[in-house]
C-alpha cells in the first residue's frame, strides 16, 4: 500500500495525561473531546427519546405525566440538535479539516479550545433545569408567548445555555473559515479541496449568518421573561409572530448546518469504497453553495399555518431546494455506478444515509406544497420528516464518520462484524421507529402530545414505533462494545487502512502533534490517489462527450 | 479489503426487508382501524381540493422514491466488489447526465409549485356573506365557540371540549381569536388547520359536505394541557341545525336568575389562570349558596366548581362559564357541613377551600 | 509510483512567506468574520424593530407602544454624543496612520483621545437614559421602551468592549509593543471601533431621525 514517508508513531499523543487534555489547544485532541461529548449527549437525548416512546406506546399515562413529558421532548430536541449533531460534526471537522487541507492546526487554537469548552458548559446549564424544579418545556422551538410566560427557571437556563452554545458555534465558524482560507497547503486550491472541507466551509458561513440572529431572539425572549419587555406581547405592541420569524431565520439554515457536513462525510466515504472519483465534483460544490444560499430564503415554510406569511415566495424557494439536493443524490449514485464497491461498515452507513435521507427529503417536498402542509403541519408527519433527515441523514453520516475516521484517530479499525450488526439493527430500527409516524401524521395525530384517545386508531403504529426506538437503542450496544474492545486491542491499522484519497491518510494514525512530516503534492481533489496511481487517472477531464457512455445512462 | 461477503449479503437482504416492510404499509392497508398512507376521507369542499393535491404529490414522490431506491439497490448489488481489485474506470462527471438530472427535478418542482398555488387559491378563498359565522377562541387549555349572531356561547372544560354544530353544505366562516399563547384549530378530516395567534384574527371558510360527528384538537403546542384541547364537531342538515339553535337559545334563557332563594352570597373572583383571588371561603350548611363570580381576567374564561357538591356526589360546576371580563352568579345545591375544594373547571389547577358550617 | 514532491514541512509554511504578514492577515480576517456575525446580531434587532414599526404605522410612539401621555423627544445631549463618537472614529484612524508610519507616541496620543471620547459617549448615554427613565420610558413600558433600551443598550455594551480594547492597546502602546510592521492588534481594534460607530449612526438614524 502506497503511503508517504512513514513517521514513527508519536506516543505523546495517546498517553497524554488528563491535565494535558484539559488544557490542550491541539485540534485533534479538541476534536476527540467534541466527539466524545457529543456521544454522551446523544445517549442522554436517546434515553429521553426512549422515555417519549414508552409514554406513547399506548394511550393513557405510562411513564411521564404531562408536565414532565413536555420537559422531556423539549430537552430531547434541544439536546439532539445543539449538543449532539452540531458538536459531533464540529468535532469531526475539527479533527479532519486541518488534516485534509494539509494544515498543522486550526487558525486560532486557543479560541478553538474555548469553543469546545462552551459546549459541555451549555449542556450542564441546560440540564440543570431538571434540578431547579423543571427543565424548559416549550419545545425546542420555544414559541413565544408560551416561552415568555412559562414560569420556572428551566426556560431561562435554556436561553442562557443556547446563547453560550451559539457563541461556541460562531467562534468555531470564524475559526474554520480562517483555517480554510488561510492555512491550505500549497497546491490546495479551493476547487481541489475535499468535499467534506467544502461542506464545512458552507456550514461555517451559514453558522456565521444564522446563529447571531438566534442570539438576538434569545436575548429578546430573556428580556420579555425577566425584565418586563414586550417584544412578543401584543398587549404592549409586540408581536408573537416575530419570534417565529426570527427563530426560523436561524432555524432553517440550522437544519442545513446539520446535514451539509454529513453529506460531506458521505462524499468522502462513497468514492473511497467505490474506488471511483466523486462524480461531478464541481456540481457538488455548486449544489452545496446553492443549498446554503437558498436555505436563507425558506424559513417561513415552518409558518404556513400562521396566516402571516407570503406563500408564493417561500413555497417556491422551498421546492427549489430539492433540485440541488437531487443533484447530489444522483451524483452519489453515479459515483457508485461501475465502481468496485466494498461494503465495509462506513460504506453501509453511507448507503443507509442515501436510502433514508431520500425518504426524509421527499417528506419535506410534501410540506413545500402549502395546502398539503396545512394538513401535515404540527402532526407526526413532521416528526417523521425530521427524524428521517436528522437520524436517517445526519446520524447515519455521523456513524459513517465514526467508523471511517476511527482508525485515523486511534490507530485501530473497529471490528467489521460488530459494525454490521450495529448497522443492521440501526437501519431496521430507524424505519420501524419513524416510518409509521407518517401514517399517524397524515391521519391526524398532532405532535407534542403526551396522550391520545384510544378511539383514534393510533395504537398499533405507535407501538410499532416504540419497538423500533428500542431497536435503535439496542443497536448502540454493539457500537459501544466495539469501541471498548478495539481500544484495548492492538493499534495496527496503519496509516491508510481504507486506501484513501485525501491527505489525512498521508500521515500516521494518529498523526503527530504537527500533523505532517511531508505533504504529497496536491494537484487534484485526490492527492493521495494521484500519488498511488499516477496523475493520469485523476486528471481525466470531466464532462467531455467522449465519456458520455460512462455514467449510469 | 477484508469485507466478508456473506454478512454483506445478509445485511443487504435485511435492508431490503426493512424497506419492503415500509412499503407494505400501503399494500396491507391499515392495521385494524388504524391509519393508512392517505389522509382520512375529506369531508369539506376545501379538504377535497387538498386531498387531490396530496394525491398528486404522493404519486410523484412515490415514483421518485422507487426510481432512486431502485438505482441505489441496483448499484449496490451489481457493482459490489467480487474479488476483482483492479481500478475501475475513473469517471469524473458527465455534463449531459448532470444537466438532465438538474432539469427534470426542476421541471417537476415547477409543476408542483404551480399546482400548489392553484389549490391554495381555492382553499383560502372566502365567500361573503357566509351563512354561519363562528368565533372560536383558543385559550390555555380549551376552546370557546361563540355564535354571535345567534347569541350562543360554549366553552369546554378539562379534556371535554365544546361541540361545534354546523349545517351541512353551507359556507361557514371560522374566525380564530387568541389571548394567551399560540394554538391551532385542527380537524383532521378538513385536512386543514390554522393557528390561533394572540393579537391577530385568522379566518377561514369551509363547507362541510358530509354530515356526521368528528373530532378536532389543538395542533400547536401550548403548554401543560395541550393534548387535552380536544373538541367535537357535529355536522347536521339545516333543519336540525335550526332546531338545535332554538333549543340552545331556550336553554340559555332558562338559566335561573341567580341568588333568589339562596341562603348566602359568596363573592369570588379571578384575575388570571393561576389562582382565584380567594383561597378560602365560608358558607352556612344546608342551604343553597349564591356565588357571585367576577372574572376579572382579561384573557381567559373561568368558572367556579365544587368537588362532590351535587346531591349525587358528583362535582358541581357553575354554568355558564364566565368569559373574560364577565360576571356570572351561580347557585349551588344545599351543602352538608364539611370542607370542600372549589376549583375552576376550565383550569383545574385554580383551587381553594370552602368550609361549610 | 508518482514523484513524491518534497514540500515544506507544514510548520514552516505560513512562516516562510513573511511570517508576520501571514499571521496578521489571519487575525484581521478573523476580526472581519467576527464583525460579520455582529452585523447579523444587530441585523436581527433592526429587523424586529422595523417589523414592529411597520405593524403600528401611525400609532407608533402612541399607546400601547408607549404609555399614555408620554412623548419621546430627542435630548440634545444625544446629538453631542453622536458627534463625539463620529469624531472618535477619525481619531482612531489617525492613530492607525501614525503607527503605520512608525510614530508610536503619535499613535498613543490618538488612542488616548479615542478612548476618552468613548468614555464620554458612554457617560452621555447613561445621562440620556436617566432623563428618559424620569419621563417614564422604561424597558417595561411598552414595546418602544423594550426596543430602545435593548438596541442602544447592546450598542453601549459594544462601545464598552471597544473602550476596554482601546485601554489594552494604550497600555501595550505605552510599553512600546507596536511598530510600523507589528500592530495587528491596533488594526483589529480599529476595525471594531469603526463598526461600533457605524452601528450607532444606523441606530441614531432609525431611533431618533426616522421615527
Ligand atoms: C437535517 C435536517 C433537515 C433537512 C435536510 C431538511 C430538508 C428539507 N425540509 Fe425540513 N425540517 C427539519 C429538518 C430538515 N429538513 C426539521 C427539524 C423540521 C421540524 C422543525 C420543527 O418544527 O420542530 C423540518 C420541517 C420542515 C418543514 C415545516 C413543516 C411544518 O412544520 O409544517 C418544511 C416545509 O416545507 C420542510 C421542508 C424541507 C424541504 C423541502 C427539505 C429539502 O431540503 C429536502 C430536499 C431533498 C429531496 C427532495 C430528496 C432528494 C431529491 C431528489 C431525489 C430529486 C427529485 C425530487 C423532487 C423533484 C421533489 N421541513
Ligand atoms: C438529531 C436529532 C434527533 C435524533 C437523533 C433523534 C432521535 C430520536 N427521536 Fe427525536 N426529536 C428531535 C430530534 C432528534 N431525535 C427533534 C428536534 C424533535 C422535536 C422536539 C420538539 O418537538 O420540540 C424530536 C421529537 C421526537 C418525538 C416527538 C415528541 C413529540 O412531539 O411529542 C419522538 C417521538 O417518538 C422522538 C423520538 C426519537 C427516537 C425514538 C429517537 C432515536 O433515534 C434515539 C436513539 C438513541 C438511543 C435510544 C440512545 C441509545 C442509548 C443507550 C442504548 C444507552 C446507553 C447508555 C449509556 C452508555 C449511558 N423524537
Ligand atoms: Cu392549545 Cu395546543
Ligand atoms: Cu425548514
Amino acid at each position: 500500500m502506497a503511503t508517504t514517508v512513514l513517521q514513527p508513531r508519536s506516543s505523546t499523543y495517546s498517553r497524554a495525561g488528563i491535565y494535558e487534555w484539559l488544557t490542550t489547544t491541539d485540534h485533534k485532541k479538541i476534536g476527540i473531546m467534541y466527539v466524545l461529548t457529543a456521544y454522551i449527549f446523544f445517549f442522554t437525548g436517546g434515553i429521553l427519546a426512549l422515555g417519549i416512546r414508552t409514554e406513547l406506546a399506548a394511550p393513557g399515562t405510562q411513564l411521564l405525566e404531562p408536565g414532565l413529558y413536555n420537559q422531556v421532548f423539549t430537552m430531547h430536541g434541544t439536546t439532539m440538535i445543539f449538543l449532539f449533531v452540531m458538536p459531533m460534526l464540529a468535532g469531526f471537522a475539527n479533527y479532519i479539516v486541518p488534516l485534509q487541507i494539509g494544515a498543522a492546526d486550526m487558525a486560532f487554537p486557543r479560541i478553538n479550545a474555548l469553543s469546545f469548552w462552551l459546549i459541555p458548559l451549555s449542556g450542564i446549564l441546560l440540564f440543570l433545569g431538571f434540578a431547579t424544579g423543571g427543565a424548559a418545556a416549550a419545545g425546542w422551538t420555544s414559541y413565544a408567548p408560551l416561552s415568555a410566560t412559562e414560569p420556572g427557571r428551566g426556560q431561562d437556563l435554556w436561553i442562557v445555555a443556547l446563547i453560550l452554545n451559539g457563541t461556541s458555534s460562531i467562534l468555531s465558524a470564524i475559526n474554520f473559515l480562517a483555517t480554510i482560507f488561510k492555512l491550505r497547503a500549497p497546491g490546495m486550491t479551493l476547487l481541489r479541496m475535499p468535499i467534506f472541507v467544502w461542506t464545512q466551509l458552507v456550514t461555517s458561513v451559514l453558522l456565521l449568518f444564522a446563529v447571531p440572529v438566534l442570539t438576538s431572539a434569545l436575548i429578546m425572549l430573556f428580556i420579555d421573561r425577566n425584565y418586563g419587555g414586550g417584544f412578543f406581547d401584543p398587549a404592549v405592541g409586540g408581536d408573537p409572530i416575530l419570534w417565529q420569524h426570527v427563530f426560523w431565520f436561524f432555524g432553517h439554515p440550522e437544519v442545513y448546518i446539520m446535514i451539509l457536513p454529513a453529506m460531506g462525510v458521505i462524499s468522502e466515504v462513497l468514492p473511497v469504497f467505490s474506488r471511483r472519483p466523486l462524480f461531478g465534483y464541481k456540481a457538488f460544490v455548486l449544489a452545496t453553495v446553492a443549498i446554503g444560499a437558498l436555505g436563507f430564503g425558506v424559513w417561513a415554510h415552518h409558518m404556513f399555518t400562521t396566516g402571516a406569511v407570503y406563500f408564493p415566495f417561500f413555497a417556491f424557494a422551498t421546492f427549489l431546494i430539492s433540485v440541488p439536493t437531487g443533484v447530489k443524490m444522483f451524483n452519489w449514485i453515479a459515483t457508485m455506478w461501475r465502481g468496485r464497491l466494498s461494503f465495509t461498515t462506513p460504506m453501509l452507513f453511507a448507503v443507509g444515509f442515501l436510502s433514508a435521507f431520500l425518504i426524509g427529503g421527499l417528506d419535506g417536498a410534501f410540506s413545500a406544497a402549502v395546502p398539503v402542509d396545512f394538513a401535515l403541519q404540527d402532526t407526526y408527519w413532521i416528526v417523521s420528516h425530521l427524524h428521517y433527515v436528522l437520524f436517517g441523514g445526519s446520524a447515519f453520516g455521523i456513524m459513517a464518520a465514526t467508523y471511517y475516521w476511527f482508525p485515523k484517530m486511534f490507530g485501530a479499525r473497529l471490528d467489521e462484524r460488530l459494525g454490521k450488526i450495529h448497522f443492521t439493527l440501526q437501519f431496521i430500527g430507524t424505519n420501524l421507529a419513524f416510518f409509521p409516524m407518517h401514517l399517524l401524521g397524515i391521519n391526524g395525530m398532532p405532535r407534542r402530545i403526551q396522550d391520545y384517545a384510544p378511539y383514534a386508531g393510533w395504537q398499533e403504529w405507535n407501538l410499532l414505533s416504540t419497538v423500533g426506538a428500542f431497536m435503535i437503542a439496542a443497536s448502540m450496544l454493539p457500537l459501544l462494545w466495539n469501541i471498548f474492545v478495539t481500544l484495548r486491542g492492538p493499534r495496527d491499522a496503519g496509516d491508510d487502512p481504507w486506501d484513501g484519497n485525501t491527505l489525512e491518510w498521508a500521515t500516521t494514525s494518529p498523526p503527530p502533534a504537527y500533523n505532517f512530516e511531508h505533504l504529497p503534492e496536491v494537484r487534484s481533489e485526490r492527492p493521495l490517489f494521484d500519488l498511488k496511481h499516477g496523475l493520469a487517472h485523476g486528471q481525466t477531464s470531466p464532462a467531455i462527450p467522449a465519456h458520455a457512455g460512462e455514467g449510469p445512462a | 479489503m477484508p469485507a466478508s461477503r456473506v454478512p454483506t449479503r445478509l445485511v443487504l437482504l435485511l435492508a431490503a426487508a426493512a424497506l419492503g416492510l415500509a412499503g407494505c404499509a400501503e399494500a396491507q392497508g391499515p392495521i385494524g382501524h388504524g391509519p393508512g398512507f392517505f389522509p382520512p376521507p375529506p369531508i369539506s369542499d376545501r379538504g377535497l381540493q387538498i386531498d387531490s393535491l396530496y394525491q398528486v404529490v404522493f404519486w410523484i414522490a412515490a415514483a421518485i422514491f422507487v426510481l432512486v431506491e431502485a438505482l441505489l439497490i441496483w448499484a449496490v448489488v451489481r457493482y459490489r466488489r467480487r474479488g476483482d481489485d483492479s481500478l475501475p474506470t475513473q469517471t469524473h462527471g458527465n455534463l449531459v447526465l448532470e444537466v438532465i438530472w438538474t432539469v427534470i427535478p426542476a421541471a417537476i418542482v415547477l409543476f408542483l409549485f404551480v399546482a400548489s398555488m392553484d389549490t391554495l387559491a381555492k382553499v383560502e378563498s372566502q365567500e361573503d356573506p357566509p351563512s354561519v359565522t363562528v368565533d372560536v377562541t383558543g385559550f390555555q387549555w380549551q376552546w370557546t365557540f361563540d355564535y354571535k349572531a345567534e347569541g350562543l356561547s360554549f366553552t369546554g372544560e378539562g379534556d371535554k371540549g365544546p361541540e361545534l354544530v354546523l349545517p351541512v353544505n353551507e359556507t361557514v366562516r371560522i374566525n380564530l381569536h387568541g389571548n394567551d399563547v399560540v394554538h391551532a384549530f385542527y380537524v383532521p378530516q378538513f385536512l386543514y388547520k390554522k393557528d390561533v395567534v394572540p393579537g391577530r384574527v385568522n379566518s377561514f371558510d369551509v363547507r362541510v359536505e358530509q354530515p356526521g360527528t368528528y373530532n378536532g384538537q389543538c395542533a400547536e403546542f401550548c403548554g401543560l394541557a395541550h393534548q387535552a384541547m380536544r373538541f367535537t364537531m357535529r355536522v347536521v342538515p339545516r333543519a336540525e341545525y335550526e332546531a338545535w339553535v332554538a333549543a340552545e337559545q331556550e336553554k340559555a334563557k332558562a338559566t335561573p336568575t341567580p341568588g333568589a332563594s339562596a341562603g348566602a352570597t359568596l363573592q369570588v373572583s379571578a384575575a388570571n389562570a393561576a389562582s382565584f383571588e380567594q383561597s378560602t371561603l365560608e358558607a352556612p350548611a344546608d342551604t343553597a349558596i349564591a356565588i357571585a363570580f367576577d372574572n376579572k381576567d382579561p384573557a381567559q374564561p373561568h368558572n367556579v366548581a365544587i368537588k362532590g357538591a351535587n346531591p349525587d356526589g358528583s362535582d358541581f360546576s357553575g354554568k355558564p362559564i364566565a368569559n373574560a371580563g364577565e360576571k356570572v352568579t351561580y347557585t349551588t345545591p344545599p351543602l352538608k357541613a364539611g370542607t370542600y375544594t372549589f376549583y375552576c373547571a376550565v383550569h383545574p389547577n385554580m383551587q381553594g377551600t370552602l368550609t361549610v358550617k | 509510483m508518482a514523484v513524491q514532491a518534497e514540500l515544506l514541512a507544514h510548520q514552516g509554511q505560513e512562516h516562510s512567506q513573511g511570517e508576520h504578514e501571514g499571521l496578521a492577515n489571519t487575525a484581521l480576517l478573523g476580526m472581519l468574520l467576527f464583525i460579520t456575525s455582529e452585523v447579523m446580531f444587530f441585523g436581527g434587532l433592526f429587523a424586529v424593530y422595523f417589523s414592529i414599526r411597520a405593524k403600528h404605522g401611525a400609532e407608533w410612539l402612541h399607546p400601547p407602544t408607549l404609555p399614555e401621555g408620554i412623548h419621546f423627544a430627542v435630548n440634545p445631549i444625544v446629538i453631542v454624543a453622536t458627534v463625539l463618537l463620529i469624531i472618535s472614529s477619525f481619531t482612531m484612524q489617525w492613530g492607525i496612520w501614525r503607527i503605520r508610519k512608525g510614530d508610536r507616541s503619535g499613535m498613543n496620543r490618538a488612542i488616548a483621545v479615542t478612548l476618552l471620547l468613548g468614555v464620554v459617549f458612554l457617560a452621555l448615554q447613561a445621562y440620556d437614559y436617566s432623563l428618559l427613565i424620569n419621563e417614564g420610558i422604561r424597558l417595561n413600558s411598552g414595546i418602544f421602551g423594550s426596543l430602545f433600551y435593548t438596541m442602544t443598550g447592546f450598542h453601549g455594551a459594544h462601545v464598552f468592549g471597544g473602550v476596554v480594547g482601546l485601554a489594552v492597546i494604550l497600555a501595550r502602546g505605552a510599553a512600546g509593543q507596536f511598530s510600523a510592521k507589528h500592530h495587528v492588534a491596533v488594526e483589529a481594534v480599529s476595525i471594531y471601533w469603526h463598526f461600533v460607530d457605524v452601528v450607532w449612526i444606523a441606530l441614531f438614524t432609525t431611533l431618533y431621525i426616522l421615527r
